[in-house]
């Protein structure tokens, strides 16, 4: 205890040196990012690694020295996946001055969009919230910046499509969660196999899907070519060891973004070997930016959390989320100047261009009319040990992505 | 202390049939009633929006099953159906272009016909089997919203409320929607608080006793039962569609969850059952306490005095909370509204011990 508060006295010490030795330009703003997750009810099986990563990010940027003399801020709260909790959150975070958003839940997120449009502050909303948020022009201020359920679905038949030899007369079978969320593919779905003839049928099984065994004897005598399986957290382990004892084929599974490596442990790392998903970040630490992380975060003990999380896929993802916010932020610095306010870090978002990352993520063209920055992702197969890459970074069948999107986008606008 | 019933006498029966005869009580409802008017100008925007707002509106939702599970004595396990029928009917009616007034109206009548549809399982079932009958509605509705597009709002689930004008204003307005909830709030306390003392309310209450002594004497169980099911619903839609419409603004299946019914409930017995200043008590306790926590103990780690992983430090305000609940009904079961009335009693005959009920 003595020596905690010992070892605070010094780094305040520190602290205080540094500030009176820097000069007056160093002096550092503060950037605030409102980041409230769902901890306690039904995100938890994404929120603590993702939420990891984003504050990992930021610490790993403050040590660097931050983006042109602005510290980056984390706010971090619990929302229970309850809107009016989430609106609480969202009003104190804007009294506190916090410029950008992420509830990491569809729910909340969906409740704080119109708040966010009428108040011209920035909400992050990737892998969650309104698909049609990508229509820049209805959602000014809505940024979902990664592949949206519709362009994942999309992704996973072009996949098909590349690999089969063409859609037509393939048999597909889209079991799904019945929830918003699980039904959310459907207009995309049904569009595509019209265009491109093949055959769509849907099974639901009843939230949160921890019972399947009914619908997947359904799925088997369907004879599906291909299956999608469209759930998350424990629903999606279920599904997995359901379709196996089902005699389905795991090369044949393709799965939303929420399928990882903890839950290949929970089927059993050799049950599904050759299952498939679809992935927007890179996983693992082979990457500089984690290695970065690995090296100045953890090395010096200021990581958010236990050190084994870093690399895994959701931490990836929120890590990813906090490069490309961050991004934005610095190309307002640059182009339009301090003080960093909401409005100048969505026109900031919207200048980011071809963003490079390496590898860690596909690149990243947001504009003030595609906010879903450019809807890329690739397929992974689990191989026992960890998810393989089987296809490039690319965009599918945007032009139906963006019809649909636009249509409800339009819905929205009127509503208003 | 404070309450002094000296120097009233009752000269008339109007006089003995007030609903505050003691004029202390008269004061304090007065200064409350002027607190929450003048709330806008002294609150800041985070208070008003977020705690003051929500607070009124499902206080208002507990005012209404209240008349159903405290004073008619009819469980209700699917109340939150209820309120999603409600704002689900207002945001297609004002978009079919209806007058919100008669969108509003609406609201209640559909949800009451269909809240009746279900009830009348009340006719037959008691107790548990109720409960059964009424969470069967919670799940109909949730799938039916859910499987509908037309209903949802399309492939997100998420239905926007549409600009709409109550009387001459126009509800984009932050004030506005304040002063309708804060209206309809009272109108619903007002009609709570005489309910009891009208034919229908002490119709409810012997049903609630004993529904076979109250038909001995006279009082027909299929109708009240009926009647008492139509009249919450009625209210409880309304209460939706003004949740819909002054605070969230765009309506999703999850609001209208499981999850929020147990709530609803829990804000209900916790305040304790049938009691009008429970339900304010219970709604603020249940939706409040939550948020506070989370921020005392975010408060408390932001100052370095709970050096915790953020994981605890966001389960650690739902421990508290459940040992709170605990806590308040093992100190009386009765619920909040009954630890209000003992402070109360105690002040009626201090400095003695002891009140004459």
């Amino acid at each position: 205890m003595k020596n905690k508060s010992m070892k605070k006295f010094s780094a305040a010490l520190c602290a205080a040196a540094t500030l009176m030795l820097a000069p007056a330009s160093h002096a550092q703003e503060v950037v605030k990012f409102g980041l409230f997750h769902d901890f306690t009810k039904v995100y938890t099986f994404v929120a603590d690694e993702f939420s990891q990563g984003q504050r990992d990010y930021l610490a790993l940027l403050n040590e660097e020295g931050g983006i042109k003399g602005h510290r980056f801020e984390a706010i971090v709260r619990d929302h229970g996946n309850e809107p009016q909790r989430g609106i609480e959150l969202y009003n104190r975070g804007r009294e506190e001055g916090a410029i950008y958003f992420d509830f990491l839940s569809t729910p909340v997120a969906n409740a704080i969009a119109p708040r966010a449009l009428q108040d011209k502050v920035v909400l992050g909303t990737p892998l969650h919230g309104r698909g049609d948020a990508m229509v820049g022009e209805a959602f000014p201020y809505v940024f979902p910046m990664m592949a949206s359920y519709w362009s994942q679905a999309a992704r996973l038949l072009k996949y098909v499509e590349d690999t089969q030899g063409g859609l037509k007369g393939k048999k597909i079978a889209h079991v799904h969660i019945d929830t918003p969320f699980g039904r959310e593919p459907l207009p995309i779905l049904q569009k595509l196999a019209e265009q491109k003839s093949f055959e769509l049928r849907t099974f639901a099984y009843p939230s949160p899907g921890n019972e399947q065994s009914a619908v997947w004897s359904d799925v088997r005598r369907y004879r599906p070519d291909f299956v999608l399986i469209w759930g998350a957290g424990n629903s999606q382990t279920v599904s997995v060891r359901e379709a196996v004892r089902n005699g389905i084929d795991p090369a044949k599974i393709l799965s939303v973004v929420w399928l990882t490596e903890t839950d290949m442990k929970n089927v059993g790392e050799s049950t599904a070997i050759g299952i498939k998903r679809v992935e927007v970040v890179q996983p693992g630490r082979d990457h500089p930016i984690i290695q970065r992380i690995l090296d100045k975060v953890y090395k010096t003990g200021k990581g958010a959390g236990p050190e084994a999380r870093v690399g895994n896929t959701y931490y990836n993802y929120g890590v990813a989320d906090m490069v490309i916010a961050t991004e934005g932020a610095k190309l307002a610095l640059e182009k339009l100047g301090p003080p960093l306010t909401a409005e100048k870090l969505k026109a900031g978002l919207e200048m980011v261009n071809n963003l490079d990352t390496k590898g860690f993520m596909p690149p990243v063209t947001i504009t003030p009319q595609d906010h879903q920055g450019g809807g890329q992702a690739r397929v992974s197969q689990w191989d026992g040990k960890a998810w393989v890459p089987v296809s490039d970074w690319a965009a599918a069948y945007q032009d139906v992505v963006w019809e649909e999107a636009r249509a409800s986008a339009a819905k929205f606008s009127q509503g208003k | 202390m404070f309450y002094r019933q000296s120097g009233i006498y009752h000269t008339r029966y109007e006089a003995t049939r007030r609903l505050w005869p003691i004029p202390f009580e008269r004061w304090q409802v007065g200064v409350i009633l002027l607190l929450v008017l003048a709330a806008p100008f002294y609150l800041s925007a985070l208070y008003l929006q977020s705690y003051l707002l929500p607070w009124l509106i499902w206080s208002a939702a507990t005012l209404s099953l209240t008349l159903l599970m405290g004073v008619a004595g009819q469980l209700h396990f699917g109340y939150a159906a209820v309120m999603a029928i409600g704002a689900y009917s207002a945001i297609h009616l004002v978009r079919f272009g209806l007058p919100f007034e008669f969108a509003f109206l609406g609201a209640g009548l559909i949800a009451a016909l269909i809240g009746c549809l279900f009830g009348a399982a009340a006719l037959r079932v008691k107790g548990l089997y109720l409960v059964m009958a009424t969470l069967a509605m919670q799940y109909l509705v949730d799938w039916l919203i859910i499987n509908v597009p037309a209903i949802s709002g399309g492939a997100h689930a998420t239905l926007q409320a549409p600009s709409a004008r109550i009387l001459f204003f126009s509800l984009e307005n932050d004030l506005v929607r304040y002063y309708f909830a804060l209206a309809w709030a009272v109108l619903l306390t007002v009609f709570l608080l005489n309910v009891k003392r009208t034919s229908f309310g002490r119709a409810l209450v012997a049903i609630r006793d004993k529904d076979y002594a109250a038909s001995v004497i006279g009082v027909n169980p299929f109708r009240y039962k009926l009647l008492a099911f139509f009249t919450s619903s009625f209210l409880g839609g309304m209460s939706g569609a003004v949740l819909a419409f002054c605070f969230y603004r765009a309506v999703t299946p999850e609001q209208f969850s499981f999850n929020v019914s147990t709530q609803l409930v829990a804000m209900v017995l916790v305040g304790g059952l049938g009691s009008v200043i429970g339900a304010f008590l219970g709604a603020g306790f249940v939706l409040l306490a939550p948020m506070i926590l989370t921020n005392i103990v975010a408060m408390l780690s932001d100052f370095g005095w709970l050096n915790v992983s953020v994981n605890l430090l966001s389960h650690l305000p739902l421990m508290i909370y459940g040992a709170l609940i605990l806590g308040f009904l093992l100190a009386e079961p009765l619920g909040l509204a009954k630890i209000y009335d003992n402070i109360r009693n105690y002040f009626l005959v201090w400095p003695f011990k002891h009140s004459r009920r």
